[in-house]
This record gives structure tokens, C-alpha cells and sequence, in this order.
């Protein structure tokens, strides 16, 4: 099927990744957090001065045991870094040695259930996650549907094609893992109407659907929305192309390798490229001798969803895009009277809007204080849903869960709120109030 | 770091918590925010945001609003001339007009203002920027004459009941500036109606009845051509005359997508065909089209309807709602002779509604998808 998304918006940045040359990186410490997995409550299964293999849990969902996190390196736990209320923020772990995969043993599976053991036994099982919530999968359900999300509309994304170079083998056999996994389950592969599709276009066995259009098309979000819309007490699963690939490898070569290739992207970084990491790897010296500035923001992610590093470095278990942005923060006297060509805006209030080619140069501004509601026509022009922004985010305030329900919050996650978040006049943060309302809907059950 | 920006966080600390002068530290908030834009930043979420805050966009209607105000001015000081027997020039008659509006804006900025910081003060909040248009449009829709002591009294009542009392900027749902006139036109009718207001200082014998007046009431010789109404050479509110300054604010409006063109079009088209209808049966001399360039229906259409609070939220919504506002205006003015500004009364009638056009636009998305989840259950 084809879709054309027609509101939304494209960010242009400065500072793609470009060619095909993926350079490697490693460091000797790494940085496991806890938080890249939303709402799991940590259980840890090591201590410090414990040695951990590739492969060994690290701790385990207090939900659910079977969900585990396990080690990306051999080497030995050194600290665990805790935050307020003793919540475990970093593990940190120190490596012996330079491999980055293991060998492991396990029967060929034949059942469904055999699949799912083996992912959940070698850590594997994580990559998986559901909407609504963005969680880890469930083990114990069953999904309306699963979805592959084959490109990434977001500013600066990675090419897909880069990412997955010479692994094309491998996310097939991931995908079969996944037929055997899910039996019955429609699969949908969800690619860029007019990309380099080759390596999605030899899967077998799933629905294909094309899409066209800015920002947020690449969004599993709008993917869900547009082929399979969540109703109350459905779910659906989603997983990435790249984890694809490491399950399939696993299941190839019986190897475990949690290595991953991201994208260095951004205005401030002198040299944009693709960067293939070891996952959780510190990437204090990456990130340093990136930039020649010091004033900028390191982000974990994309500007519009990312996650701010704090003092351990790692990219986010789910993130394959690393980005630099100029801090913001300075001042213009009389900015709201200026015609000011420099300025980004969604608006056509700035004269820059008549030079749209014009590079902008963004920064971490906000550009205003927080105000109520005012502009309500606003989130319509970047939200693709067949929902009313403007009413849902009200009864997330109001923690309204019978009108949150109708409204469509489970068809929803707060990053497909994240670009009213960027145009909206009122500086709101929409992306918090949509999380809120979900986490209140999550404990309320 | 620049002169003004050191002097400005010098004087902040004098009203930081616990010092002398924190009770006016809302005020400090707008005036520093105002000189210098805000220095904070994203701290997580989209970490780049729009440059486009709701200071830069009130500053956008207010230039929309100004081709109006100038062209207004001139009108107030052209008519009292020509009333008066006097010949004068432009600069004489803008002059004139000018010194009438001075007085008005700044009885409505300080009254509306000295509220509107209370009340920031109180809740502990920013200073919204709301205001700013509102204490521009109150003088705009005044007679020229209109005696301050009511302008402030009329702007204090519409800011503290209109918009305080509901929480503030965003959370009310009448338009503060019709209010206004609303409340000048039930508690003092005398100084808004008639054919004596609308010419400053005219001399008794001269009528200074608007086209809308002489619709109601007039003959139909003295009717204006269509053509001074378009241009604005007619008697009337400081802002509301000229229709070409209206169009160049809403061409303003429309290219910086700070109106939403869904609700002029609509109160336009349904003004029209309401008019249209009137004129084809036979209960309005004038065609549809010269009923649009009479009293209000203009620039409330391009300016007060368009309120991005007070008007629908929903896109659906706001065909209706605007429809509804042209509808409503021309009926109340053609069959309630007491109200022939029907413009003011439809607009506030359907700020109203809009909250109910609303609700059932939702109520229609909410039951697609439980009509989506029924059918999905049925079919198990």
C-alpha cells in the first residue's frame, strides 16, 4: 500500500552523515542505563566487582524475570551509579578484553515458544517493543500486528541502507525469527517511498507499504496509525531494522554481538559520518573530538526525541543517531520586533520565510515563555493522525482517562507529539504532558 | 553581554523572592522579556522549538491592525472638518485624528494592564501577551468622542470578567475586546448610538449617521456609494471605515498564517448569501455584497472572529462556527432594528456556541474509532 502523509515537517538541518564509510569506534568503559528502557523497574542481578560475560544479565524487569538485560562486553562491573531515591542510573562496566561477540550454545528451535525462550535467555528480547506505552513486549500476549520500520524521517536521520551495509543476510533471518516467533501475526515493512529499498524488498512473507512525505512518516507511530490502528486493549509490536539483524545473527552464526552503527550528525560536528560502536560504549572521547566547540548540546537520539547525555556517555539502547546542536540562550533586544532572516519558524511571522533555502542555524532556544493554549489551529498542520491533538493533550492534563481513551491516546506516543512541541507557540511541552498521561493510564491499571 | 542585558539582571535581584520588591515581579518579568528575549532553553524533549513565541505574533495582528488605525485617524479628523466647515489638509486630519486616539489607547493600555499584572502577580505567572491586542482593538471599535472614564471602566470589566475570572489569557472564551463594546453599548448607550457619536465634535445640526443606520432607518438617498464604503470615507468607528486598510490586515494575517482562513472565508461567504437572500426577497434595498463594507462586519470578520481562543478549535469546527457568524450578523442587523451592529452580537453569541461545535466535532472523531473498536469486537 502506498501512503502519502501530507502535514508535518521537515527539519533541515546542517550536518547529515553522508557517504557509505563507516568508521569504527570502541572504548574501554561502558555505560549501561537502566532508564533507555521506559518504565522498567530494574531488579540488578550483579554487583560491583562482579565479572560479566557477553551475554550475562545485568538486571532483569522486576515485572516480569524473564526480561533481562544483558552484558555487551567481558569485563567486570566497576560502579553502579545511583540517583534520588537510590533509582540505579549507570552501571558501569570496565572490559577485559577487545571481543565484542561470544559464541553460544542453544537446540534449534522448532516452536514458537522455542524462539522465544532463546530471545529472552540471551537478552535479545528487549529490542522488541509495543505500542501503546513503548514498552518492552510482553511475552505473554499476542500482537495485532508487527512492524518493521524501514526508514527514519526524522532531522539528520541515518540511511537505512548504511546502517544495515552487508547485513542485508541477516535481517532476512531476522525477519524469519520473527515469522516463527509470530506464527499468524501480520508483519508490515514500512519503507521510503522512492530509497534504496533493495535489502527490504527481498523479505518474504510480509505486507509492504510505501510511504511519502515530511516528517513524520518515518514514525512506527503514523505507520500503526495509517495500517493498523490500536483499539482499547490491543497491541502492537515494532522492532528495529538494526536489531532485526543482531537477532538474526544470533540465530545465523549463533553468536552474540551487540555492536550497532549509528550516525554522528549535526551542525557542530566537524566531520558528519556513520560510526559503527560497540552498544553502551563510553563515547566520552568520540563526542570530544567531534566538535572543535564547547558550548553544545550532545544528544543521544534525534533533536526532536533525543535524550541529553549526562556525565556516562552511552547511546540509548533503541537510538542509532548521535546529534550536535549550539546551546542556545542568548539574548536580542526587541527579538519579537525584529524581521530577523536568521530565525527558523514554522510561522510565516519572520521575514526568513521567504528565503526557505536560507541554512538556519538552530540552537537550543526556546524563544519565549510558557503560555496557556492560544494558537489551537497550530498542532493540526504537523499532526498526521485522525485525532484531535489540541483535545487529547487537554485530557492528559486534566489526567481524564475515559476521555484520553476515546480521544485515541493508546494510537499515540509522545514522540508522535514531537513536532507540535516544536511549533508551538505557547511552549509547551506536549511531549511530556502525552508521556504523563500515558504513565497515569499505565499505573491506573 | 550587553549593556541593557547587565543592567536588567542588576535590577532583577531587587525583585527576586524575599526582597522588597517582589510583588511587582511579574511586572519585572514582562518588561525584561519584552527589552531582551527569554534566555531559556530546551531542557529535554524537541530541543530546538520554533523562534516564534505568542509576543511575535500578537506584534503581527498589530501591524495587520495598523493600515486601519492610520487610515482611521485621518477618517475621525476628515469628518470632524468637513463638519465644522473647515477645510484642511491630510497631515491636519491625521493630526486631528491622532490626538482623539492617543488618549483612548493609553487609558485602555494602563486600565487593562494595571489587571492584567494583578493578576499575573497573584498567580504567580508571566504576563500574557493577550492584552496587546485587545488594548489595541478597544479604541479601534470606539466612537472617536467616546468619554474615557468609560473606555477604562468598559476595559477593566472585560479584562477582569471576560478573561480574569476564567484563568486568564487561553482560558477565556468571550473575545475581551468585544466585550468592551458590548458593555459600553448596555450600560451607556447614548455615547455608541445615534447619529451624533460618530463625527468627532460635530455641530448639532450635522448627522453623522453610518451606512448601516441609514439601512435600518434612513432613506435610501442618503446611502453612500459602494465605492466610500470600500475606500472608508464614511462615518464610523476609528478602525472599522476603510475595508481596503481591513484587506491589506487580513492579506497580513493570512500570508503570516496568524488568522486561520477558514473562518474569514466563511463569515464572508455566509454573510454574503444571508445578505444575498435578504436583497433577492426583497427585505433589503442594498445587493449582498455592499451589506459586507457596512459597519463591522469587516473587521470583525478579519479580526475578531478569528480569535484563536475564542473561535472553534477544531478545523471542522471553524467552518461552522464562521458560517454561523456571517449568518448571525446580517440576520440580527436586518430583523432587530434596535441592534443594527449585528456583527459584535453574532460574534459573542457564536464565542458562545463555539465550545458546543467543538464538543460535537470530537464527539464525531470519538465515535469512528469506538464504531472501529465495535466492529472489531463484533467480528471475533
Amino acid at each position: 500500500m502506498h501512503f502519502r502523509i501530507k502535514k508535518g515537517l521537515d527539519l533541515k538541518l546542517t550536518g547529515e552523515a553522508m557517504g557509505k564509510i563507516v568508521s569504527p569506534y570502541s572504548s574501554h568503559t561502558f555505560f549501561v542505563h537502566p532508564s533507555d528502557f521506559r518504565w522498567l523497574t530494574p531488579k540488578l542481578t550483579v554487583q560491583v566487582g562482579d565479572a560479566v560475560d557477553i551475554g550475562s544479565p545485568l538486571f532483569f524487569d522486576k515485572e516480569d524475570e524473564r526480561i533481562k538485560i544483558v552484558s555487551p562486553v567481558n569485563g567486570t562491573v566497576t560502579q553502579i551509579v545511583r540517583g534520588e531515591k537510590r533509582v540505579i542510573q549507570t552501571i558501569v562496566i570496565e572490559r577485559d578484553n577487545d571481543t565484542t561477540s561470544r559464541e553460544v550454545q542453544f537446540d534449534a528451535p522448532i516452536s514458537a515458544e522455542d524462539y522465544q525462550s532463546i530471545l529472552l535467555r540471551f537478552g535479545l528480547w528487549p529490542m522488541l517493543r509495543q505500542r501503546p506505552f513503548s514498552t518492552i513486549a510482553n511475552p505473554d500476549t499476542l500482537p495485532k500486528a508487527l512492524f518493521v520500520p524501514c526508514f527514519d524521517s526524522a532531522p539528520l536521520a541515518p540511511d537505512y541502507s548504511v546502517l544495515l551495509q552487508g547485513r542485508g543476510d541477516e535481517f532476512l533471518s531476522g525477519l524469519r525469527v520473527m515469522r516463527n516467533l509470530l506464527p499468524d501475526v501480520p508483519m508490515h515493512l514500512c519503507m521510503r517511498e522512492g530509497a534504496d529499498n533493495a535489502l527490504f524488498e527481498a523479505a518474504e512473507e510480509v505486507e509492504k507499504h510505501y510511504f511519502s512525505g515530511p516528517h513524520p512518516a518515518g514514525n512506527v507511530g503514523t505507520h500503526i496509525h495509517h495500517i493498523a490502528p490500536i483499539n482499547k486493549g490491543e497491541s502492537v509490536w515494532y522492532i528495529d531494522p538494526q536489531d532485526l539483524a543482531t537477532i538474526g545473527h544470533l540465530f545465523q552464526r549463533k553468536e552474540l554481538c551487540f555492536d550497532t552503527t549509528v550516525a554522528l550528525t549535526g551542525p557542530c560536528v566537524t566531520e558528519p559520518r556513520y560510526v559503527h560502536v560497540p552498544r553502551w560504549a563510553d563515547l566520552s572521547e568520540l563526542l570530544a573530538t567531534s566538535t572543535p566547540s564547547d558550548n553544545v548540546r550532545m544528544i543521544s537520539g534525534n533533536v526532536l526525541t533525543g535524550k541529553q547525555f549526562d556525565e556516562y556517555p552511552a547511546i540509548r539502547f533503541y537510538d542509532h543517531q548521535l546529534t550536535m546542536i549550539a546551546e542556545g540562550g542568548q539574548r536580542e533586544f526587541l527579538g519579537w520586533l525584529r524581521p530577523n532572516l536568521k530565525k527558523w519558524s514554522f510561522s510565516h511571522t519572520f521575514l526568513s520565510w521567504l528565503a526557505p533555502k536560507r541554512p538556519f542555524s538552530f540552537n537550543t532556544s526556546l524563544y519565549g515563555g510558557r503560555r496557556t493554549f492560544m494558537m489551537t489551529d497550530i498542532y493540526d498542520k504537523v499532526f498526521p493522525f485522525d485525532i484531535i491533538p489540541l483535545s487529547l493533550l487537554k485530557a492528559c492534563l486534566v489526567k481524564d482517562i475515559e476521555n484520553m481513551e476515546a480521544l485515541g491516546i493508546y494510537e499515540v506516543d509522545d514522540e508522535d507529539f514531537a513536532l507540535c512541541e516544536v511549533v508551538c507557540p505557547s511552549k509547551m511541552e506536549c511531549q511530556q504532558i502525552i508521556r504523563d498521561g500515558l504513565f497515569f493510564i499505565k499505573n491506573d491499571k | 553581554m550587553s549593556f541593557l542585558q547587565r543592567f536588567s539582571e542588576k535590577a532583577g535581584k531587587a525583585f527576586e523572592k524575599g526582597k522588597p520588591l517582589h510583588f511587582l515581579s511579574s511586572l519585572y518579568d514582562a518588561i525584561d522579556t519584552f527589552t531582551l528575549t527569554p534566555a531559556d532553553t530546551t531542557r529535554s524533549g524537541s530541543h530546538i522549538r520554533d523562534a516564534v513565541d505568542m509576543k511575535r505574533i500578537m506584534i503581527t495582528v498589530m501591524i495587520a491592525l495598523c493600515p486601519a488605525l492610520f487610515f482611521g485617524m485621518w477618517n475621525v479628523g476628515h469628518f470632524h472638518y468637513i463638519a465644522n466647515g473647515i477645510d484642511a489638509g491630510f497631515w491636519q486630519s491625521f493630526g486631528y485624528g491622532f490626538l482623539r486616539w492617543l488618549p483612548l489607547v493609553v487609558v485602555t493600555y494602563v486600565s487593562g494592564l494595571a489587571v492584567e499584572v494583578t493578576f499575573a502577580q497573584i498567580r504567580g505567572e508571566q504576563v500574557a501577551e493577550g492584552f496587546f491586542v485587545t488594548g489595541f482593538i478597544i479604541p479601534m471599535i470606539m466612537p472617536p468622542d467616546v468619554p474615557l472614564w468609560i473606555v477604562a471602566v468598559a476595559t477593566v470589566f472585560s479584562v477582569l470578567f471576560a478573561k480574569e475570572v476564567f484563568g486568564g489569557t487561553g482560558y477565556n472564551f468571550l473575545n475581551p475586546a468585544l466585550v468592551a463594546r458590548a458593555f459600553v453599548f448596555f450600560a451607556y448607550p447614548s455615547v455608541i448610538s445615534g447619529d451624533s457619536v460618530w463625527i468627532s465634535h460635530a455641530p448639532d445640526a450635522v448627522s453623522g449617521a453610518t451606512p448601516l443606520a441609514i439601512l435600518v432607518n434612513g432613506s435610501a438617498q442618503q446611502m453612500p456609494s459602494a465605492m466610500d464604503m470600500f475606500v472608508g470615507t464614511i462615518p464610523g468607528c476609528i478602525g472599522e471605515t476603510s475595508k481596503i486598510a481591513i484587506l491589506i490586515g487580513a492579506a497580513i494575517l493570512l500570508l503570516t498564517q496568524v488568522a486561520d482562513w477558514r473562518i474569514m472565508l466563511t463569515v464572508m461567504a455566509g454573510g454574503y448569501v444571508t445578505a444575498a437572500l435578504f436583497h433577492i426577497t426583497g427585505t433589503c434595498p442594498v445587493p449582498g455584497y455592499e451589506q459586507l463594507l457596512m459597519g463591522g462586519f469587516l473587521f470583525g470578520a478579519v479580526f475578531m472572529a478569528t480569535d484563536p481562543v475564542t473561535a472553534a478549535h477544531t478545523s471542522t469546527g471553524k467552518y461552522i462556527y464562521g458560517a454561523l457568524i456571517g449568518i448571525l450578523s446580517i440576520v440580527i442587523r436586518m430583523l432587530n432594528k434596535g441592534y443594527p451592529e449585528g456583527m459584535m452580537l453574532a460574534i459573542l453569541l457564536m464565542n458562545i456556541f463555539a465550545p458546543l461545535i467543538d464538543y460535537c466535532v470530537v464527539q464525531r472523531n470519538i465515535h469512528k474509532r469506538q464504531n472501529r473498536t465495535k466492529s472489531i469486537h463484533n467480528s471475533r
